[in-house]
């Protein structure tokens, strides 16, 4: 055992308490490098000829860069070309402290062979810790730490020829460390030494240092250090709040205070917003209240670039002609960050007017991100394309924030790189499978071995069939279904057995963790676990023998449970069918075999369940849902249609929702502390105010006191003469509903388990393992419960389990908005050269514009009325827009026109006109082509 | 006044002749294997556990014909027939004292184990028993011989000659029962001018010079006669001695005591509880003993 | 965490340490020349003083003897001082008398009471500093008491802890790792028979885990215990010379001796 010889103490003090910590030195840190003698190194990382691809560094290089340079100069050090570097321990630490998006890109480094990067833990060893001397700040300790490992590199390795390069654009450490007699460059004048530098020094991120040199005089107040806002924020003279941009007007955003729910401050103005950007956590002082201003419905776009002085005063002009005195809302200004929310953005390059120059703006696909401007001198090259950018500071004396160019992702317009875009923009990890989860694949042909049939229970016999949308090829759930001697029925719930391929633990499973599902775009989908699983060896195709998981019920005549069991199966699907074709089967009367035998029963239980459901209050809620048909070549969309619900539909939803309720309860009752359940929380009932009003407007009153109560009026509130009046309620329904939410039962108190929606004491997901993640966690749980399984440790953890829901629910919630963001996409690209007039409902009447949807395409749309040339007037308290005779009121049918507005043309969006009732100067014939500019947008 | 300071990187680094080196020690520590032969006996400090002897105490092991024990540094007494002991009573009961000893357990005086004043040997009557407070109370200081040992280990005392009895007018000091040597006689009128009675229990009783003869009394008087200046100088000269040597783990008996004081000499006597000082004391005593005896 | 990070990756803990590393040990044996055993334990930042009385006659009435074997009591105390926000009333707190039991359980296990049937024998144990692991250094110190008392022990048992933090097992935690949250195994073993003398367990733990953590603390014990008895071996080699003037001194006297009563 090697023990520390030396033994330092190291104080930290804090408020009153002196903490002493022991601190061991040890002399068996090596250097790693290959060649050394006296370090006694396994595997050394570093090549033993370190060569720098540069001209002026000839020889054998390793670098060291310090914390600033890995901090705001990752993307370089993430270049294939940048290899042999030592991170220091002192470096590591103070990257892990400060930055977790630079920290982990670099542990991906050091973990990576082929970059040869080192961790030398200089703290620990015996020659390079150093103790702060007394009048030291911590920054300047860390610096000469830096320096003496340095320093003992140079010494340990001058035998071998090789040097060491210091990389610091802290001038005073360079000095010292050119003093001290190390070499050292800045990351620019290193970055252009090397041969492949054009690449490179797009990639060069700005410093504070480079961008102030321009010697402008500043645009922006400054910001608080971190000290005065904290005290700010205890005496009560600033509020802690995260930013909003508004998506429509650049000037304009609010500010959601933590401590009190719900109240929003409003902060106008490029001076006021002060740099902050969407996410940020923000500091903000209240101004007076005759600075209050009432938030303005107007669009307003940062187009072009401004010189910095000059457009901040034409700001507050525009603002002030706009802002009308009624209604005033608390405003405030930004005095400081407290912690920025700046990921890498998607954008496209706005070129510079100048043709020469390398300074250029990115526009953010992120409408409520600021222009980001990025030096480049490839933009011929990137003009046209999505770029993903990274924003590196927002100096006071800079309009726009200041970034670097990472990388191209393509065309814009061209599918590939939207959905790109996408993807990245709503954080959805959609990289290849690597050869580490790939490694923990079964191998092909794969076949069922006599082990298996063992440990399982064959259930090969029986009528099992599947039914799933068309194109379905990840098939997880299969059903059957006969009738009993004794008169009752034998049911059937059969689940892909994903978790007996994915172990805890494996590669494959930290990977389908950190996915948490499958993403599923109108034209693409992203695979939770590789194709081989989802497709194939998991997949119930009909006819092949597969694992199941199978919940196995004996109903009663009155689909009553007499009892349950669950056990893992083999299984032999006998036919995999489409909703419609099931459908077909069972309404096709001369079908007599078994899988239409089974299928009517199946129908006739579910339908007896279903209705015990709604009695129980469960809630039948509606969202416009499209399909969209896909030219087979172009793989553009030539046709929506909303999604047709058949029996079928509800048939397999009602016994999902069974098998899920039953494995919730028994996995509750075995792991009462960490079972991973779902729940649905109920709604404020604030949150149905608008919906109470505009059902009031029709004449019904809803009782939202609980979900049972909601259900029944809902379900009460049809109008005869409206269709789809009930449809539309319930739409309007689902928008005041909470998240559903997963979490882990030892963290939430039992009475919070409800289910709102669906009318269940408890639930969880189970049957959907090739897609979810929580069902896997699902499935282990119940295998352990049956005994099918050996429990894994980091089941009972319960903060694991609840920091798994966290990551599930995050990326659930993004996948929901990929999702909806890419039918936006295919609706914006069916519609490209269309102009269509269709029949659409007022959804909501705002006090500047109606809402619209188009049940024909699950289209949402807004008309703008407050730009009209035609007065409306708009009445509060019923809800209505009047102009001239006509009214507007919720669940009124109009007619719109649908079209793409091309004005910009980077910027394409959907655009409603009204076409009938007919307001003149405001609506649009039928037929007209190129009407008056309006403002007009999809939301 | 003065405070003298040391530090401990002071302190003489003068380390002991290694002793042991002509006849290496066989220390162990507890659960160390002695002996894996069979055949031996196991004294204290030993155990047995299939068929291999162990050490339960840190000490030195001594072998004895076949008898093996492990002496511990230092331990409480363990008392053996016919050792002086120096005790306090601590209790008076029905016919008999309970005396501590520094043994596990506390050992017994009986009445009938004592020489009654008169001194001859007679009948103990109900009268004696009462009057046992007067002949020795709680707290007194007796030397004493044991008599006998009991199946549990504790001691049964006797004051049966004219050297034991209670003690009077003394100090007394308490080291390390395995320090003091057996001898024939532990009752010594040192020629510094005080007596000492060494006591196997590891307590020293230091006194002025007991008279041949009228002292002896074997009884239960004491003498509160005024003790000079310089006879307490004498005695507080041979304490200091004592501990000297006891810290430093040297035997005690009446010849290495002599030869401590004789080299504390020129010191004062203050000086000797100074913790340098009084090693060298040990040292110097240690190596003469070593050079003349043995 | 932070500090689990630097283990996770580079198999360091926050100290400079390797998972399977102690933290120094210092000690020194019969500090209170009072006493009958006494010594100063240091592991690391916990520092630990321990003083033995007895084997002495029962205190406190003959009914709490034993006529087979001793008595064991531990009283257990940490100064006020010892932690770094100075504590009052902490003399008697909740964890103390369960402590006392504890160590006394422990100890039970080593010392071969039979041989002091009717005594008692006295362990006091406080904690000067802590930083972790209390009670491993405490039970540490009472043997290296005990055995300057030179009370008969069937071993030395030693104590050590051990946690497990991301599948990694730590052995002789300190306070930051033990405040982490995990659970922490507790183990006093007499190492020459393996014999488990005392297992203490805070927290939960998955019953997986329990083999590879037990086998991290009892390889740590093992460790310390080598320590120790080096620790004992120059202890004894310094204050043994003694040993070398008594013997020849006593020619015959020990046959005198008779052998301990089984």
């Amino acid at each position: 055992m090697i023990r520390s010889n030396v033994f330092i103490r190291k104080t930290k003090r804090g408020k009153i308490l002196k903490v002493v910590r022991e601190h061991y030195l040890r002399d068996d840190v090596y250097c790693s490098f290959p060649k050394c003698e006296q370090c006694e190194e396994e595997k050394p990382i570093f090549s033993s000829n370190p060569s720098v691809d540069s001209k002026e560094l000839v020889g054998k290089y390793l670098i060291i860069p310090d914390s600033n340079v890995v901090l705001h100069q990752m993307d370089i050090l993430e270049d294939s070309s940048i290899r042999n570097v030592i991170i220091l321990q002192t470096v590591y630490g103070e990257v892990l402290h400060r930055s977790a998006i630079a920290y982990k890109k670099l542990k991906d480094c050091l973990s990576n062979p082929e970059k040869k990067f080192y961790l030398f833990m200089n703290e620990f060893h015996r020659d390079t810790f150093i103790e702060r001397d007394q009048k030291e700040s911590p920054n300047d300790r860390n610096d000469r730490a830096i320096r003496t490992a340095a320093l003992w590199y140079q010494k340990h390795l001058k035998p071998y020829e090789v040097e060491i390069l210091l990389v610091t654009n802290d001038q005073s450490n360079k000095n010292l460390a050119l003093e001290s007699g190390i070499k050292t460059n800045t990351v620019e004048k290193f970055v252009k030494s090397l041969k492949n530098c054009d690449e490179l020094a797009d990639k060069l991120a700005l410093t504070r240092e480079a961008s102030s040199s321009t010697g402008k005089t500043a645009v922006f107040e400054e910001h608080l250090p971190l000290s005065s806002i904290q005290v700010g924020l205890k005496s009560g003279s600033y509020i802690q709040g995260t930013f909003h941009a508004s998506r429509d007007n650049y000037l304009e955003a609010s500010v959601d205070v933590y401590e009190k729910d719900g109240l929003s401050i409003l902060i106008q103005g490029q001076q006021h917003m002060n740099r902050a950007m969407q996410g940020d956590t923000v500091a903000i002082e209240i101004l007076p209240e005759s600075e209050w201003q009432s938030s303005s419905s107007l669009i307003l776009e940062d187009d072009g670039e401004k010189n910095d002085e000059s457009t901040i005063s034409e700001d507050k002009k525009i603002l002030q002609d706009i802002s009308n005195k009624s209604e005033k809302k608390p405003c405030g200004k930004v005095v400081g960050i407290i912690k920025r929310n700046w990921r890498q953005f998607c954008g496209m390059l706005q070129k510079s007017l100048i043709e020469t120059a390398t300074r250029h703006l990115v526009i953010p696909a992120d409408k409520r991100i600021p222009k980001i401007r990025i030096e480049t001198r490839q933009a011929d090259v990137l003009d046209g394309k999505r770029i993903l950018v990274v924003i590196d500071s927002w100096p006071r004396t800079s309009r726009y924030p200041l970034g670097h160019f990472v990388r191209n992702l393509g065309a814009i317009g061209d599918k590939k790189t939207e959905n790109e875009v996408l993807l990245i923009e709503h954080d959805i990890p959609h990289h290849q499978f690597s050869t580490a989860v790939r490694a923990c694949l079964p191998s092909l042909p794969w076949s069922i071995t006599e082990e298996d049939l063992k440990q399982r229970k064959d259930l090969r016999d029986l009528t099992v069939v599947s039914v799933d949308p068309p194109g379905c090829t990840d098939i997880d759930d299969a059903l059957h279904c006969f009738q009993l001697d004794n008169g009752n029925y034998e049911v059937g719930v059969h689940i892909a057995d994903v978790s007996h391929f994915i172990k805890p633990g494996t590669a494959i499973d930290v990977e389908a963790a950190n996915r948490a599902n499958t993403v599923y775009l109108i034209d693409q989908r992203i695979d939770m676990v590789p194709e081989l699983l989802s497709s194939n060896i998991c997949s119930l195709r009909g006819g092949e023998e597969r694992f199941a998981f199978s919940v196995i019920w004996e109903l009663d005549e009155n689909a009553k449970v007499v009892n349950v069991k669950f056990t893992k199966s083999i299984i032999k699907s006998k036919a995999a069918l489409t909703y419609a074709e099931a459908q077909m089967r069972i309404d096709d009367s001369q079908q007599t075999d078994d899988v239409t035998k089974s299928l009517r029963l199946l129908n006739k239980l579910a339908k007896i369940l279903k209705q015990e459901r709604i009695k129980q209050g469960s809630l039948t809620l509606a969202s416009p849902e499209v399909r969209f048909h896909m030219d087979s070549e172009t793989h553009d969309p030539i046709e929506v249609q909303t999604k047709q619900l058949l029996e079928t539909n509800s048939m397999v939803e009602e016994f999902m929702l069974l098998a899920n309720i039953a494995t919730a309860k028994k996995i509750y009752d075995e792991f009462p502390s960490c079972a991973l359940l779902r729940r649905h929380p109920e709604p404020p009932s604030s949150n149905f105010e608008s919906l109470i009003k505009s059902a009031e407007s029709k004449g019904f009153t809803l009782n939202v006191t609980s979900g049972k109560m909601l259900a029944e009026s809902l379900e009460k509130s049809v109008l005869e003469s409206n269709s789809y009046f009930n449809t539309m309620l319930r739409i309007m329904a689902t928008r005041c509903m909470l998240q559903a939410l997963y979490f882990c039962s030892g963290v939430v108190d039992q009475k919070d388990f409800y289910h709102y929606g669906l009318a269940a004491p408890i639930y969880t997901h189970f049957t959907s393992p090739i897609r979810r993640y929580s069902d896997i966690i699902v499935h282990r749980l119940l295998a352990v419960s049956i005994q099918a399984d050996a429990p894994h440790p980091d089941f009972l953890d319960k903060k694991k389990t609840q920091n798994l829901c966290n990551n599930l629910n995050y990326r659930h919630k993004m996948a929901q908005y990929a999702g909806r963001a890419s039918v936006g996409l295919h609706t914006q690209l069916f519609f490209q050269n269309k102009i269509v007039c269709e029949d659409g409902y007022i959804l909501f009447v705002r006090k500047n514009a109606i809402q619209i949807l188009i049940p024909k395409y699950g289209l949402e749309g807004t008309i703008f009325l407050d730009k009209s040339p035609v007065k409306f007037v708009y009445d509060e308290t019923s809800g209505t827009q009047k102009c001239g005779d006509i009214t507007f009121s919720s669940f009124d049918k109009v007619v719109v026109q649908i079209s793409i507005d091309k004005t910009h043309i980077q910027h394409q969006k959907l655009c409603l006109k009204l076409v009938s009732p007919y307001i003149g100067g405001f609506s649009v014939s039928n037929i007209e082509e190129e009407p008056p500019q309006k403002k007009k947008r999809k939301s | 006044m003065s405070i003298d300071i040391r530090l401990s990187n002071e302190k003489l680094q003068h380390e002991s002749t290694d002793f042991s080196a002509e006849r290496p020690l066989h220390l162990v520590i507890p659960g160390d294997i002695i002996t894996r032969e069979a055949g031996y006996m196991r004294g204290h400090g030993t155990y047995m556990e299939n068929d291999v002897l162990y050490a339960s105490v840190a000490g030195c092991v001594e072998k004895v014909n076949k008898l093996i024990c492990v002496k511990p540094l230092k331990s409480r007494y363990t008392g053996e027939v016919g050792d002086v002991v120096i005790g306090r009573i601590i209790e008076v009961g029905q016919k008999r004292w309970r005396v501590e000893t520094h043994s596990k357990l506390d050992s017994v005086l009986h009445l009938s184990s004592v020489n009654l004043p008169g001194g001859e040997l007679r009948k103990r009557s109900e009268e004696d028993e009462r009057m046992m407070r007067n002949y020795l109370q709680e707290g007194d200081l007796i030397s004493a011989e044991v008599q006998s040992v009991y199946a549990d280990g504790s001691l049964s005392l006797h004051t049966r000659s004219l050297k034991y009895g209670k003690l009077g007018q003394g100090s007394l000091l308490q080291v390390p029962a395995s320090l003091v040597r057996r001898r024939k006689n532990h009752f010594h009128n040192l020629p510094c001018g005080a007596s000492v009675i060494i006591g196997n229990n590891g307590y020293i009783w230091i006194c002025p010079t007991i008279n041949e003869q009228s002292d002896k009394t074997g009884g239960f008087v004491t003498n509160y006669e005024r003790v000079n200046s310089s006879t307490r100088e004498v005695i507080a000269r041979l304490m200091n001695c004592a501990t000297a040597l006891a810290e430093n783990m040297v035997v005690i008996y009446d010849t290495t005591l002599l030869c401590a004081h004789e080299f504390s000499l020129k010191y004062e006597v203050k000086e000797l509880i100074k913790p340098d000082i009084a090693k060298e004391i040990a040292l110097l005593t240690k190596q003469k003993i070593h050079n003349n005896d043995y | 965490m932070a500090a689990w990070e630097l283990l996770k990756d580079q198999n360091f803990r926050l100290d400079g340490r390797k998972p399977t590393e102690l933290r120094r040990i210092e000690t020194r044996l019969g500090v209170f020349p009072n006493a009958d055993g006494s010594a100063y334990l240091e592991q690391g930042n916990t520092k630990v003083l321990a003083t033995v009385y007895g084997p002495h006659e029962v205190k406190g009435g003959r009914g709490r003897s034993n006529p087979d074997k001793a008595v064991i009591n531990c009283q257990f105390s940490k100064s006020a001082f010892s932690s770094s926000e100075r504590k009052t009333h902490m003399k008697f707190g909740r964890n103390s008398s369960e402590t006392n039991q504890h160590l006394v359980q422990a100890l039970n296990a080593a010392v071969m009471s039979h041989l002091y049937a009717r005594c008692q024998i006295d362990v006091y144990v406080e904690i000067v500093q802590s930083d972790g692991s209390d009670f491993c250094a405490c039970l540490n110190a009472s043997t290296l008491a005990l055995i300057d008392a030179g009370i008969a022990l069937k071993d030395i048992v030693t104590c050590c802890s051990a946690t497990i933090v991301d599948e990694k097992s730590v052995v002789d935690v300190n306070y930051v790792e033990e405040s982490s949250g995990s659970a922490v195994l507790i183990v006093g073993l007499l190492p020459k028979d393996e014999q488990i003398a005392y297992m203490q367990m805070k927290g939960r733990l998955h019953a997986d885990h329990l083999e590879k953590l037990l086998d991290c603390a009892v390889e740590g014990c093992r460790n310390i215990n080598n320590i120790l008895k080096e620790r004992i071996g120059e202890h004894l080699k310094t204050h043994s010379s003694h040993f070398t003037l008594t013997r020849p001194a006593t020619p015959g006297r020990a046959e005198r001796s008779r052998p301990a009563i089984a």
